[in-house]
């Protein structure tokens, strides 16, 4: 036996490693050439890319774009971590107690209301942006806050109500029933009782909403759009970046200030995001 | 005797504590808390997704324009419109050239990749971060990193230059710049793709590879033999998830080329938020935006049974 494998492997092992190493330079080196463009002038960035010259080191172009007037990337932190967790919090307010009753319902129509749900994740948002705007519209919240929140909120309920009912069918009746004898109703029951249990699926959906809130791009364009004034990191680099695109003393700090957050959430929490995307992806 | 004559009437009073709770249950499970609790989320969901998708269908066959609330219906024009133009047309293609190579080449690498490093171990566990990290990125701001790189006088070009290549027309030329999307899209998402997998094959028990190599199975045979039928339910989902997500790509194509060189890389979402807001035929944007629906959910649908079949022969 290890014969066979010894003789396969040594080769083997040497062409994988090779294999594996080019593939990781691949990866890490447009990475490497944003962080550290952002500290040089243009003609240095342009000729050695891959080398940092103390002596032209700068901090300049950094807060330049930091200070930035086109593009107050601060702000658009703010703006963007508040859409986070304003759609965290109303798409697991909304969505929990749906999920419950489905997954604890044994009729007909607690079915239909999964199917109504689940028929969302193979919709794709950007079929629906059109006649979204036409509904928002007519509610007068086209290019506002609530408008773009009720949005995001709605376009969360799929994944959210899937994992959590798929969850709460696990969480045995039991509990419930405590509860029920307990004297609170249903819908304090829930509150008090169930939901602190749920706090694992909880996280998966807190993660893989954050990543999907926080990077949209074409909903916060055309819903709130340029009109509104507000900015979200995706929509504010696209007016930053997009008409200086061979400035790389713009592109590359700005760049490198809106991948900061995301970098740093995804080092925080690498286990949890791939735990959750694992999770949304093969139970959905 | 009296012991055995009294017993039996207290055997049916076991199952009775449940019959009283499910009396209990009765009215806590009365329809009221049902609809409060179910009523809000089915309400922001229809009025956000279930309207505006038949709202879809009825826009589609107007001439609205995006800003009054008056238009006119105009009855299948804009779909006839849509098929014979050229933009359009060449948009469905390049879309379903990009969602199909790029599904292709997103799995097979991801695999690959994932086959290599699913073991435990440090060196694997940075190798994944490696892998996976760009897919945590917005594609936005992915596609102007890689417009950066790839300009005709960009950090690409200039490496090559150091190697003695001339300058590649990356973006510059349609041929290329079509294919620089397509790279791009491999770069920054087939660690999604690897995930999936190595969730896939850490699921396969060790044993079967144990007992394959005491058989003398090579590393190949086990793989054909053992790895690609005990995960296919994840190929599947695999293949779904980055077929759909790619008929809709449309971010990174903006960031990276917007469309050009001369509409080589317009997709047909660009297409569809170019005809919609740029040019203000929200009718036309809705009928092909609907085209597009019918075909992500065929597409979908359509790998979802060819897998389930193939899955169904492995099983057998």
């Amino acid at each position: 036996m290890s014969a066979a494998t010894r003789r396969g492997t040594v080769p083997g092992a040497a062409i994988k490693w090779v294999v594996l190493a080019a593939t990781a330079l691949v990866m890490l080196i447009p990475m490497y050439i944003l962080v550290i463009s952002a500290f040089k002038p243009q003609a240095e960035i342009i000729q050695q890319p891959l080398l940092i010259d103390p002596s032209t080191f700068t901090l300049e172009y950094l807060k330049e774009a930091l200070t930035s007037e086109k593009f107050n990337v601060v702000r658009a932190y703010g703006v963007t971590l508040s859409f986070v967790l304003m759609v965290n919090v109303f798409g697991i307010a909304l969505a929990a107690p749906v999920a419950y009753v489905i997954a604890r319902g044994r009729k007909k129509w607690h079915m239909c209301l999964l199917l109504l749900f689940v028929s969302g994740l193979f919709i794709p948002g950007q079929v629906t942006l059109i006649p979204v705007v036409f509904v928002l519209r007519l509610l007068g919240l086209i290019n506002t806050v609530p408008g773009f929140i009720l949005f995001e909120t709605a376009a969360t309920l799929p994944v959210t109500i899937f994992l959590f009912s798929a969850y709460l069918r696990t969480v045995p009746r039991d509990i419930d029933e405590a509860a029920a004898l307990d004297g609170a109703g249903q819908i304090r029951a829930f509150w008090s009782c169930i939901f602190p249990i749920m706090k694992p699926v909880v996280a998966t959906i807190l993660v893989l909403n954050s990543i999907s809130v926080w990077n949209d791009f074409v909903s916060p364009q055309i819903i709130l759009g340029p009109s509104s004034g507000i900015y979200t990191v995706t929509t504010g680099v696209y007016a930053a970046v997009g008409q200086y695109s061979t400035d790389y003393t713009v592109v590359f700090p700005t760049l490198l200030l809106a991948i900061l957050p995301a970098v740093i959430f995804f080092v925080i929490m690498q286990r949890h995001i791939i735990g959750g995307l694992v999770a949304g992806a093969t139970k959905g | 005797m009296t012991a055995t004559v009294t017993a039996p009437p207290q055997q049916p009073r076991a199952p009775h504590p449940p019959r009283v709770r499910a009396a209990r249950r009765k009215p806590l499970r009365s329809r009221v808390p049902d609809l409060i609790m179910a009523g809000p989320a089915v309400l922001v969901f229809v009025l956000m997704f279930i309207i505006p998708m038949i709202l879809a269908f009825v826009l589609s066959l107007t001439d609205w324009n995006g800003y009054s609330l008056n238009f006119d219906f105009i009855g299948l024009e804009n779909y006839r419109f849509a098929f014979k133009n050229p933009r359009t047309v060449d948009a469905a293609i390049f879309t379903a050239i990009v969602a199909l190579v790029g599904t292709t080449l997103c799995n097979v690498v991801g695999l690959a990749v994932a086959v290599l490093i699913a073991a435990p171990g440090r060196a694997n566990t940075v190798l994944r971060t490696i892998f996976f990290y760009p897919y945590i990125i917005s594609s936005l701001i992915i596609g102007f990193l890689w417009s950066a790189m790839l300009q005709p006088n960009g950090v690409a070009n200039s490496l090559l230059a150091h190697v003695g290549v001339g300058p590649l027309p990356f973006l510059i030329d349609p041929t290329w710049a079509k294919g620089s999307v397509i790279a791009t899209i491999l770069w920054s998402s087939f660690g999604f793709n690897m995930i999936l997998f190595i969730a896939g094959i850490k699921s396969v028990p060790n044993e079967y590879y144990e007992a394959a190599t005491v058989d003398g199975a090579s590393r190949w045979q086990q793989f054909r033999a053992i790895t690609v039928p005990l995960i296919a339910p994840v190929l599947t989902v695999n293949l779904v998830l980055t077929l759909v997500g790619l008929l809709k790509v449309y971010d990174v194509v903006l960031a990276l080329t917007d469309g050009g060189p001369a509409a080589g890389t317009q997709t047909i979402v660009y297409q569809i938020l170019k005809d919609s807001f740029a040019r203000s035929a929200l009718g036309l944007g809705a009928a092909q935006s609907v085209v597009l629906l019918v075909v992500t959910a065929v597409a979908g649908l359509a790998v979802t049974f060819a897998r389930r079949s193939a899955e169904q022969k492995v099983a057998a």
